[in-house]
């Protein structure tokens, strides 16, 4: 473990490698920054620009993004009481009165803190699971590999925002995009309508920068013209004291911690693993109702959760190609544009981007940390960008990006129209995660469903009989159980 | 998991999702059994169409059921909320319809990219700017550092291929 992470870090501080670290790091902050683009918009649009880099240099420049957005949120959260990201909600409860109260310093100087130290923490947990894991589940057979998938669905599908059926159709749907082309199995053209076009199947990129990107930006300017009262920020209290570290330091440890598991549920997230971070602070503190007024143990506890999700999400992508949150399906993309196949065997077979892509996250939230300090109130200022200018220029670089995939215009009207199918879902309060996660998981679990099936003559018994497969099914229908009677209990108080 | 999407919505994304799935169940009719393999092609495409109309039902169900959504909230409210929303409204589907608009132009290779772009910038920011004269300078500046600006990157620096002309 520690000659691979050598290795690692030896590649992550090779010159190009460590530009594109904070490179991404200082964009993935910048976007974050800014209301309505996410991680999730600069990372799909940044895939077609990494197609000419070796895959080192590609994932350790979204891996910097993809903690930079993290971060990055917590400026105009703090500031302007809009945050960057769905995963800075919560910190916008305290950090924003907080900073109205005289004490934008500090309420960064906390965020900024926690959010390093969830970083860690979590870095700390992907660096020391995600080998092991990836053995354990180089014993999976098709089975397991199918009901893990299955378990996956139905736990993204639960804890998503809205409803569970709502959930479980985005899922699917997801599912079903991906399914046009010729089926790999049998060589047999499958949804096309003999059209030659769709051969090849829905391409993960101009489907990802659809759904995230055009729909993000339609939804972006029904929002125009709304304006946040600004504090502006200041660099007083931006460091924390050692007598703030200690009072401090168990709240960190444990958010991030809840942070850590919430990232390793596959699809969870950034945002849920703040708000039960939060809620458990809030719930243990001695003073409960000083949260939502500018309360420091609120803020540490949202940012130390959020970060802290990104490597608990980075372990089951590297272990077992599950992505644990919609970032990393991004990512899962990444690697498999750069030829790279994900899954239990990618220590095995690509070693040292795996390597590079741990050590990327320790380096970032490192760089991270300096940048945050030294350029808040230069990044709290391009937020304020006007949004009218740039919304039309973020859709002309989604055009170009869709484009750059294969130099053919049908992906750019596919990305138009999973723009307008994305919209139409999230107006309906349809979660987009388990959508895009549907699209890149559904694939591999049809194979490993058929190669089941081929290797039992037809059977599906060995769901029943194979431990591990037995016990990923009855996980999924404990959680589909659960969500059903719970969400039925909301409605029958909703309806008193 | 409180749902206060407007029931018409809920019930048009749901009949459009049916719509979708029905297409893939037509699509997938005449796909043979499988050879080599006992599943075959068709049965998962169909199981999932078949799952999400079963639940897109469920969700029309709900929706019909829930009173509309203007009629719960107190006088005075939805209007006002509703003229800046409308508002908004507009401003997105002009631009998504210059959007269609560039994209076909490109799509027909009527002019270079840089022009093109050029173009819809100064149409879309202007549109979402509601055409501020004093905006003007600052519009047609971005859109020309932006379309020609893009247009010298992407094929001098990062030799990739761009649509249009």
């Amino acid at each position: 473990m520690i000659d691979g992470l050598l290795g690692g870090l030896a590649l992550v501080f090779h010159p190009w490698a460590f530009f594109f670290v904070v490179l991404g790091t200082v964009l993935g902050i910048t976007v974050g920054a800014i209301p309505g683009l996410t991680g999730a918009m600069l990372i799909a649009l940044t895939l077609p620009l990494t197609y000419y880099m070796t895959p080192t240099d590609a994932v350790v420049l979204l891996i910097a993004m993809y903690v930079g957005s993290v971060t990055g949120g917590l400026i105009t959260a703090t500031l302007l009481r809009m945050p960057g990201t769905p995963s800075n909600v919560m910190t916008t409860f305290d950090g924003y009165p907080m900073a109205r109260a005289g004490k934008p310093g500090r309420a960064l100087g906390l965020g900024i803190s926690a959010s390093f130290i969830g970083g860690l923490v979590s870095w700390v947990f992907l660096l020391l699971l995600a080998k092991p894991l990836s053995i354990w589940a180089t014993r999976f057979g098709p089975f397991e590999y199918f009901t893990l998938i299955l378990m996956a669905m139905v736990l993204i599908a639960s804890v998503s925002q809205g409803s569970l059926v709502k959930g479980l159709i985005a899922g699917m749907l997801g599912m079903l995009a991906s399914m046009p082309g010729v089926d790999p199995s049998a060589g047999q053209p499958r949804l096309t309508f003999d059209w030659y076009m769709l051969n090849g199947g829905l391409k993960l990129l101009p489907v990802l920068i659809g759904v995230f990107a055009v729909s993000q930006i339609i939804n972006d300017i029904l929002e125009l013209g709304k304006k946040a009262d600004r504090v502006e920020a200041s660099s007083s209290g931006l460091l924390m004291s050692l007598r703030d570290w200690i009072r401090h330091s168990a709240n960190m440890l444990r958010s991030s911690l809840i942070g850590t598991f919430v990232g390793i549920l596959p699809g969870v997230g950034a945002s849920i693993g703040s708000v039960i971070a939060y809620t458990v602070t809030r719930n243990v503190s001695k003073t409960p109702d000083e949260f939502g007024k500018g309360s420091e143990a609120g803020i540490v506890a949202s940012e130390a959760a959020n970060n802290a999700t990104i490597g608990g999400a980075l372990i089951p992508l590297i272990a077992m190609g599950i992505p644990g949150s919609v970032i990393d399906a991004i990512l899962i993309g990444a690697l498999m544009i750069h030829s790279i196949q994900p899954g239990p065997t990618l220590f095995l077979t690509n070693g040292d981007v795996v390597w590079a892509m741990i050590a990327a996250c320790l380096i970032a939230n490192i760089v991270m940390l300096f940048v945050m300090m030294g350029s808040v109130g230069w990044v709290a200022r391009l937020a304020t960008i006007p949004r009218q200018f740039l919304l039309p220029v973020i859709i002309v670089f989604c055009i170009v990006g869709s484009f750059g995939l294969d130099n053919t215009m049908f992906d750019v009207w596919v990305m138009l129209i999973f723009g307008l199918i994305g919209f139409a879902l999230e107006r309906a309060r349809y979660p987009l995660g388990p959508f895009v996660i549907g699209f890149v998981l559904a694939p591999l679990m049809e194979e490993k469903l058929r190669s089941g099936l081929m290797m039992s003559g037809g059977s599906i018994l060995p769901v029943f009989t194979r431990p591990v497969a037995l016990l990923f099914l009855v996980a999924a229908v404990v959680l589909l159980t659960w969500s059903l009677i719970s969400e039925w209990r909301q409605a029958r108080e909703r309806g008193r | 998991m409180i749902e206060s999407v407007d029931r018409r919505v809920d019930i048009a994304v749901a009949l459009g999702l049916i719509v979708i799935c029905a297409i893939a169940l037509f699509g997938t009719r005449d796909l043979p059994p499988g050879t080599f393999e006992p599943l075959g092609s068709a049965p998962v495409p169909q199981a999932t169409a078949a799952i999400i109309i079963a639940l897109c039902t469920i969700v029309i169900a709900r929706a019909s059921r829930r009173p509309h959504a203007n009629s719960r909230a107190p006088d005075g409210v939805i209007a006002g909320k509703d003229d800046s929303d409308k508002a908004n409204a507009g401003r997105a589907v002009i631009t998504v319809l210059l959007t269609i608009g560039y994209i076909a132009t490109i799509h027909m290779r009527l002019a270079t990219f840089a022009v093109l772009t050029t173009v819809y910038l100064v149409l879309t920011i202007g549109w979402l700017s509601r055409f501020k004269p004093h905006l003007l300078p600052a519009i047609a500046a971005t859109a020309l550092v932006v379309g020609f600006g893009c247009q010298f990157i992407f094929t001098r620096v990062f030799i990739v291929d761009l649509p249009g002309l």
